[in-house]
């Protein structure tokens, strides 16, 4: 069922001239190639139908729809007729209502009417109830599904149930896994009556290649699959909030049906831009975490991190805290403290840490979770295009011809996007996978790479210089966009060196382990396009040479033409939902919201004037360096919104150490983790449920988060922050987060145009939105570059200091799965457990039969920085001499072994690239299986 | 003895191997062997008199004597009595082609059935084959597709759309791909006119398929053959090896420059996949399952490109319209009606096969002249023309004359041609049944009407029986709208058809409900 | 702060800017120091310089300089 205060138009919709009909006498006009019954729709003629709805293709089978057309003979299903200029359409007549009728009463004769709970506003009852129907005369004995052709309930998807008995064979539980989601893992097996919707080969759904989006259930008219927490409310919502989703950088825009102060149920809003109806199995259903029994809903302080918990009031905790920052600048210095804000939290509560830390604290020790991800991404865009951002729009893949993925796996990290790609390719874009790991879009159900350069861990940058190699030395290089967009001067020394043989495939296939010609077609295939569109994730910007790697894909896409309109363009995935924001925010170190340096005094003055403070023109530390700082000693204090450093920064035993030796560290957060066990203060913090603000996604869109419900600590993120900037002395007042966006808007050149009227009435909002572009800015580049100029970047390939060794022989790679997100802390305290419930190591069988290891055995992976333990699968998604693992569980440790290597740009920790031994042993070390015994972490509390 | 072999005549074609025409080819092998008598037996297609078959022709100096019914036990016999010579027997049948049953005929399709091996492309040639191509090379495609339209050949598989007008529709798109899809899926019961001529002129529906390629720029042809049909496959792949070792098919037909290819593809029973949007989805290897019009398959068909969908009459026919022209196939026939019909005569009748004629001839002209009425003997009641969807048509109204527009002026139609009998012990209530549960078998499950109406026309009428006579006039009346919603309501013709059986029972047999 | 990993960072810059600027390379590693370098930072690799700057390339040796000369980092 789509969301209760959404209007179905029957078909979706479609883009063309206008036309002009007259439908029951009223005149419509609508594009070319949009069905008779949307155009109804859009009337306010709406036709009765059961088996359309806007997400879906036409389809035609359940025949409700039937209209007349003058002109014409019979009675033509409106859903898969066309409007044509001039067309007169009768909606009702006696005739039509008569077929109705038996149509509906042929559908009740199976599907008795009071068969589905009232919660899933069935549909079919309620279109046979319109048309005064209460039973079928077709109805005699055993006429009912249930009784003709019984099957038991499926029931083993966590989220939602099958009951075979309630459908109604309209297919479009089955359109939409194909259409919408792309997976194929449904459809209709059985003839005639005995039709009935199968997942896989007749598997219950849990165990099919159902992957849980949801689209099925969204699309089922009655409640033969229905959300298990809608059964379970038994009435229909009673308010609905768009916002926007908590997870990664897709931001799908989503409706919250809310009953009692409760979530009952996440619909994906079909007029979301990013997301076009769609959701995943963690933005759908795995929003539980919010209201799970972990969450830390009291504050809480302790002297000592050896100290239990003791409950205090909010006034107690803010000013204990901010007594012990000014203690500390008071012994230590101004710099010796420091904050760090959240990707997870919303732009307007980035900015007010940010301003916290330069205006409360007075220096410019910020930095955000970015580092660790995406900061590449920033300072390698910044330089060659001139901005910090992706360059497209989503729905450009649509006009893509080519699609190159690079170090991403979209299916599993950003699986809405990946469903629009996959759309896209199902209608013949070719695909070109860069990735050491066989990752599922290199062959999934009608999709198929047509190149998987499966290079080594750590050589992106020799690949991508032998692609550009191929295209400028083979002469497929775009001249004339060059000469015209480009610095002639950074282009020719560019081309010298990309021109040198030793950047060619042959010469850097036995570093790359990728053979030259497939390195050569790719280049060749990429350069033709002629819409060429590159996709990367954090397999790009997570190494030694993350930057110089995103500078050399934007290398690549200027000398082939491919930015500066839709289906091209450079577009980093982002992982987490606010990462672009905030970056955007003025979260790093050196620079401002709307990546203005803070040397530059123009701006610093334009933010002194407002802020009514003196501010540090000296960039500050980044996260690295901060716990350098605090090992050496000459950094105390840290104020940390929502980010688990103990567990998701590299090198574990390295940053406890430096967390164990600060004296006041706030954590900020909804859960307790691994890095509050050496904190001081924890402030609860607030679900994205809980507030109002925006996070802006990989697209650079700014979208609205609506408050869903009541802060369940009392206070909002952007508030305690707020509290405590003024007991530190600096004054804040804002009584709204739109407050905080005016000040953004008018402190941030990108973002002058933008406010929450102008977001509530344009849905979302791509920055830059200013004067010259009031509406945002869907494709960036477009006449010319932000920067000016196109600037090319010598790209020289440097080998990582990490190395295999005859005692390192193996290199490890980390990535994510579908149903878990990054550190877990949310994912983990939802059902999505049942599909992942621990991390794995995936081992080559070549390597594996080495070790005399098989399939489930625990294995211990050693690296230079320490050890763990893991369970291992052996597949050949891996090739030879690489290893995998996700990183959600904490009782993993996978960042035990990876190192303190860094790109050279952005210290972006190398969490790509680990040389690791791997050996068989009998069980997880003992801290682990502690870990996996004791209940999910609540440290003991103290009663105030 | 010496000189020429004798040359004997013994059908290949299932219909006639179902009655024992394998044996007694066998045996007339072995028989001639032991006697020392130098035999030649060809394997034929069925002249289509199935009430003769095993139908054993000898080839005579005053022309091809037939005798038959044929059974092996009658070898001794007849080779004793002078068969080979065309010697007099109870079982002789004279010269086949002047045998009243096929002398009355208009054989233009099935000219060759019966007389050629349709395992040798040199007996096709000798007969009169691919004149019909080498006249299309000879012109543009345009004209070809004009000649086709002139000729005023429509459709054979039962929809009756004029050929050149679709063909003429895929010419105008400018796909670089093009499909020709042969509709082989002969589901009807009582029919088997495609059958007989894979079987028995395979290089017919060949050289049809290529002409339709070279007409509309398609390079690749489907034949889409259903599963029960194993002999046919087999006749058809040995064609097409033979027509492509003899450059017929390829990359150069005939030396044109122009390529045309064909595969077999095989069904999977299913009825529903005769239905053309379902057999293209099955070809394609998905569910056979009703694909909603438009777009039609001329423009987005097979793999979404351009494809003409024919059934296997229609592309067998269009060979005979190239070589003789189209106005010496229009000739025959009448009113829109033009050319040859082949008619399929089957069901409790006393001669049963296939007769193709002029468009017009009568039921009764079909049902008594030819057919010599029931098997039973007793009187004709009722016949259904057009497969299991066709209507019921009496006794009252056997004047009709077998065209389209005759019979849809009756509420009934001729679709694939085949004609059923049935005598006066029939229950036309039972007959009514039969169609709704034989749309309920064959439904794909796409549309409600068909899907969940089928059953309920089942059980309708089950319940009609049994309810009291207040109740069964209101049933009666259900049973009407449930016909309406069906027919108009459906998404193809299964569901849209199954009234015409229904409601022509209840017209004209009133008193069997 | 470890001198080590500051000799790591500033040699890992100059490699990049050693392709990139061959002769500027100096000046471009100077000023991503100080755009990017926290100013303790810069003042503990300036004093590894004067202690004879074991470890260090010569770009990244050269850029240090560099620094070291500017009034304002101090």
């Amino acid at each position: 069922m789509h969301a209760h205060d959404h209007h179905d138009l029957g078909t979706p919709a479609v883009k063309g001239e206008p036309v002009t009909l007259e439908i029951d006498g009223v005149s419509i006009t609508v594009p070319a190639g949009t069905s008779v019954i949307r155009a109804a729709a859009l009337a306010h003629r709406d036709i009765p139908r059961l088996c359309a709805t806007d997400t879906l293709k036409s389809f035609g089978s359940c025949r409700l729809c039937l209209v007349h057309i003058e002109g014409r003979k019979g009675t033509p299903a409106s859903c898969t007729t066309e409007v044509v200029p001039g067309m007169k359409v009768h909606t009702q007549s006696e005739q039509l209502e008569r077929l109705r009728r038996n149509v509906l009463e042929l559908y009740v004769s199976e599907h008795p009417m009071g068969s589905c709970p009232a919660s899933a506003g069935c549909e079919l009852e309620s279109l046979a109830a319109q048309h005064g129907i209460r039973e079928s005369r077709y109805a005699v004995g055993t006429t009912a599904r249930a009784a003709h052709m019984p099957a038991a309930v499926d029931a083993s998807n966590p989220y939602f149930v099958a009951d075979d008995s309630l459908c109604i064979v309209c297919s479009r539980c089955v359109r939409a896994c194909e259409d919408q989601q792309g997976t194929f893992a449904l459809t209709i097996e059985g003839r005639g009556l005995e039709s009935r919707v199968a997942a896989s080969q007749r598997q219950p759904f849990f165990e099919s290649e159902c992957v849980s989006c949801g689209a099925c259930v969204e699309a089922c008219p009655t409640g033969a699959l229905l959300e298990k927490s809608v059964i379970a409310v038994d009435q229909l919502p009673e308010r609905s909030v768009r916002t926007t989703c908590a997870y990664c950088g897709v931001g799908c825009s989503l409706i919250a049906e809310v009953s009692a102060d409760a979530v009952t149920r996440m619909v994906p809003d079909r007029a979301g831009r990013a997301n076009q109806g769609h959701a995943c199995v963690k933005g759908r259903f795995a929003y539980g975490y919010a209201t799970h029994g972990d969450r830390v809903t009291r504050p809480l302080i302790r002297e000592r991190i050896t100290d239990e918990w003791r409950e205090v009031s909010w006034d107690e905790a803010i000013s204990h805290a901010a007594a012990e920052f000014k203690r500390i600048q008071a012994k230590y210095g101004r710099d010796s403290i420091g904050g760090i804000t959240s990707s997870r939290c919303t732009n307007e509560e980035t900015f007010l840490v940010q301003k916290l830390v330069r205006a409360a604290f007075g220096n410019n020790n910020v930095d955000t979770c970015a580092r660790v991800c995406h900061s590449p991404t920033g300072y390698g865009l910044k330089h060659t295009l001139g901005e910090s951002a992706g360059t497209q729009e989503f729905v450009s893949v649509q006009q893509a011809d080519v699609i190159m993925v690079i170090g991403a796996s979209p299916t599993e990290a950003h699986p809405v996007f990946a469903s629009q790609m996959k759309r896209r390719l199902r209608a013949g874009a070719k695909l070109i996978v860069v990735d050491p790991r066989a990752i599922a879009l290199v062959k999934s159900p009608h999709v198929a790479a047509d190149y998987h350069l499966r290079l080594l861990p750590g050589t992106n940058v020799a690949v991508i210089n032998a692609l550009a190699h191929v295209v400028v030395t083979e002469g497929l290089t775009r001249d004339d966009y060059i000469a015209d967009r480009c610095e002639r001067e950074s282009y020719e020394k560019w081309r010298a060196f990309i021109s040198d043989p030793k950047n060619s495939p042959e010469a850097v296939e036995t570093v790359t382990g990728v053979p030259a010609a497939l390195v050569r077609g790719a280049a060749r295939l990429y350069a033709r396009g002629p819409n060429s569109a590159i996709y990367y994730g954090l397999g790009v910007t997570e190494h030694s040479q993350g930057t110089t790697m995103v500078m050399g894909i934007a290398n690549l896409a200027m000398a082939t033409g491919n930015l500066g309109r839709e289906g091209v363009g450079v577009s980093p995935l982002r992982g987490q939902n606010n990462v672009q924001g905030s970056c955007d925010m003025g979260s790093f170190p050196h620079e401002f919201s709307g990546y203005r340096h803070v040397s530059d005094d123009a701006t610093r003055g334009l933010f002194e004037s407002m802020w009514k403070v003196q501010l540090g023109s000296e960039p500050g530390l980044r996260i690295p360096n901060m716990f350098e700082a605090a090992l050496d000693g000459s950094f105390k204090g840290l104020y940390i919104q929502g980010e688990d450093f103990a567990q998701s920064d590299p090198n574990t035993a390295h940053v406890t150490a430096a967390l164990s030796a600060m004296e006041c560290i706030v954590i900020q957060d909804i859960f307790h983790n691994e890095t509050a066990k050496f904190a001081h203060v924890f402030l609860p913090g607030s679900s994205f449920l809980e507030k109002d603000g925006t996070f802006t996604n990989a697209e650079r869109r700014i979208s609205r988060v609506r408050k869903v419900i009541e802060p369940l600590a009392g206070f909002a993120d952007w508030q305690v922050t707020m509290r405590l900037s003024n007991a530190l002395g600096y004054a804040m007042d804002y009584s709204h987060p739109s407050q905080i966006m005016d000040e953004i808007a008018a402190l941030t050149p990108t973002f002058t145009g933008v406010s929450y009227e102008k977001l509530d009435r344009l849905g979302s909002i791509q920055w830059p939105c200013n004067d010259a572009a009031p509406q945002g800015t869907p494709t960036m580049h477009v006449d010319q570059f932000v920067r000016g100029k196109g600037k090319f970047h010598v790209t020289a390939y440097v080998p990582t200091r990490e190395r295999t060794s005859a005692k390192y022989p193996l290199l490890l790679t980390t990535g994510r799965v579908l149903t878990q997100y990054n550190v877990g802390a949310q994912t983990r305290r939802t059902a999505n457990l049942a599909w992942h419930s621990e991390d794995r190591l995936e081992l080559h069988p070549h390597d594996a039969e080495a070790r005399g290891i098989e399939h489930g055995d625990w294995v211990g992976v050693t690296s230079r920085a320490g050890d763990t333990v893991l369970r291992v699968e052996i597949t050949d998604r891996v090739a030879p001499g690489v290893v995998y693992t996700t990183f959600h569980f904490p009782e993993s440790g996978a960042n035990l072994i990876t190192t303190e290597n860094s790109d050279w740009a952005t210290n972006c920790p190398e969490y790509k690239v680990t040389a690791v031994q791997v050996v068989k042993v009998a069980q997880p070390r003992a801290w682990q299986r502690r870990r996996q015994e004791a209940a999910p972490a609540e440290p003991a509390v103290s009663p105030n | 003895m010496t000189g020429a072999p004798v040359r004997l005549f013994v059908p290949g074609d299932s219909g006639a191997v179902s009655v024992g025409a394998d044996t007694v080819a066998r045996d007339l092998a072995i028989e001639c062997r032991r006697r020392g008598i130098d035999a030649q037996i060809v394997r034929t297609g069925s002249r289509g008199m199935y009430w003769l078959e095993p139908l054993v022709e000898v080839q005579t100096p005053e022309g091809r004597v037939g005798y038959g019914p044929v059974k092996a036990g009658d070898i001794p016999r007849l080779l004793d009595a002078g068969m080979l010579e065309g010697a007099v027997d109870d079982l002789r049948l004279g010269d086949v082609d002047r045998h009243p049953w096929m002398r009355s005929q208009q054989r233009l399709t099935g000219a060759r059935l019966g007389l050629v091996d349709p395992q040798d492309i040199d007996d096709y040639l000798s007969h009169g084959g691919y004149l019909g191509l080498e006249a299309a090379l000879s012109l543009s495609p345009r004209e070809i597709v004009q000649r086709i339209t002139d000729s005023g050949l429509r459709g054979r598989g039962g929809a009756a759309f004029p050929t050149g007008i679709k063909w003429n529709t895929v010419l105008e798109q400018p796909a670089a791909q093009k499909y020709i899809a042969c509709n082989a899926d002969e589901g009807d019961s009582g029919t088997f006119a495609d059958r007989m001529l894979m079987e028995g002129d395979p290089f017919a529906l060949i050289e049809g398929m290529t002409i339709a390629g070279i007409a509309v720029g398609a390079t690749q042809g489907y034949i889409y053959l259903r599963i029960e049909y194993p002999h046919a496959a087999r006749t058809l792949e040995a064609a097409l090896e033979q027509a492509r070792e003899r450059g017929y098919l390829g990359d150069d037909v005939l030396g044109s420059g122009k390529t045309f290819d064909i595969e077999v593809r095989r069904g999977a029973g299913a009825y529903i996949c005769g239905e053309e949007t379902s057999m293209l989805e099955s070809l394609q290897g998905r569910r056979g399952e009703v694909r909603v019009r438009p777009p039609l398959p001329a423009i987005k068909g097979l793999f979404d490109r351009p494809t003409v969908v024919n059934n296997v009459v229609t592309l067998a026919t269009v060979p005979v319209i190239l070589a003789r022209g189209a106005e010496f196939y229009r000739d025959f026939g009448m009113g829109r009606s033009r050319g040859t019909v082949m008619l399929q005569l089957a069901g409790n009748v006393k001669h049963g096969g296939l007769v193709e004629c002029g468009f017009g001839l009568t039921v009764r002209e079909l049902v008594h002249r030819y057919g010599g009425g029931t098997a039973t003997g007793r009187p004709v009641r009722a016949v259904q023309i057009g497969g299991p969807l066709g209507a019921y048509l009496p006794a009252s109204r056997f004047d009709t004359p077998l065209e389209y527009e005759a019979l849809a002026a009756m509420d009934a139609l001729l679709g694939h041609g085949g004609v059923v009998v049935f005598d006066d012990s029939v229950d036309m209530a039972d007959m009514a049944r039969h169609a709704f549960a034989f749309c309920a078998l064959e439904s794909c499950g796409k549309c409600t009407p068909c899907r969940i109406g089928s059953t309920r026309g089942v059980q309708l009428l089950d319940r009609l029986v049994t309810s009291p006579d207040g109740a069964r006039a209101a049933d009666k009346a259900l049973i009407e709208e449930l016909c309406d919603t069906m027919a108009e309501g459906s998404l193809c013709g299964l569901g849209g058809m199954t009234p015409f059986p229904v409601r022509s029972a209840l017209r004209h047999f009133p008193e069997d409900f | 702060m470890d001198v080590q990993r500051l000799v790591a960072m500033a040699n890992d810059i100059a490699a990049f800017f050693d392709a990139e600027s061959g002769n500027a390379a100096p000046e471009g590693v100077r000023n991503h120091l100080s755009k990017f370098w926290e100013p303790r930072m810069r003042r503990e690799i300036i004093e590894h310089l004067r202690k004879g700057g074991e470890g260090l390339c010569p770009t990244a040796s050269a850029a240090i300089e560099k620094l070291a000369a500017d009034p304002s980092v101090s």
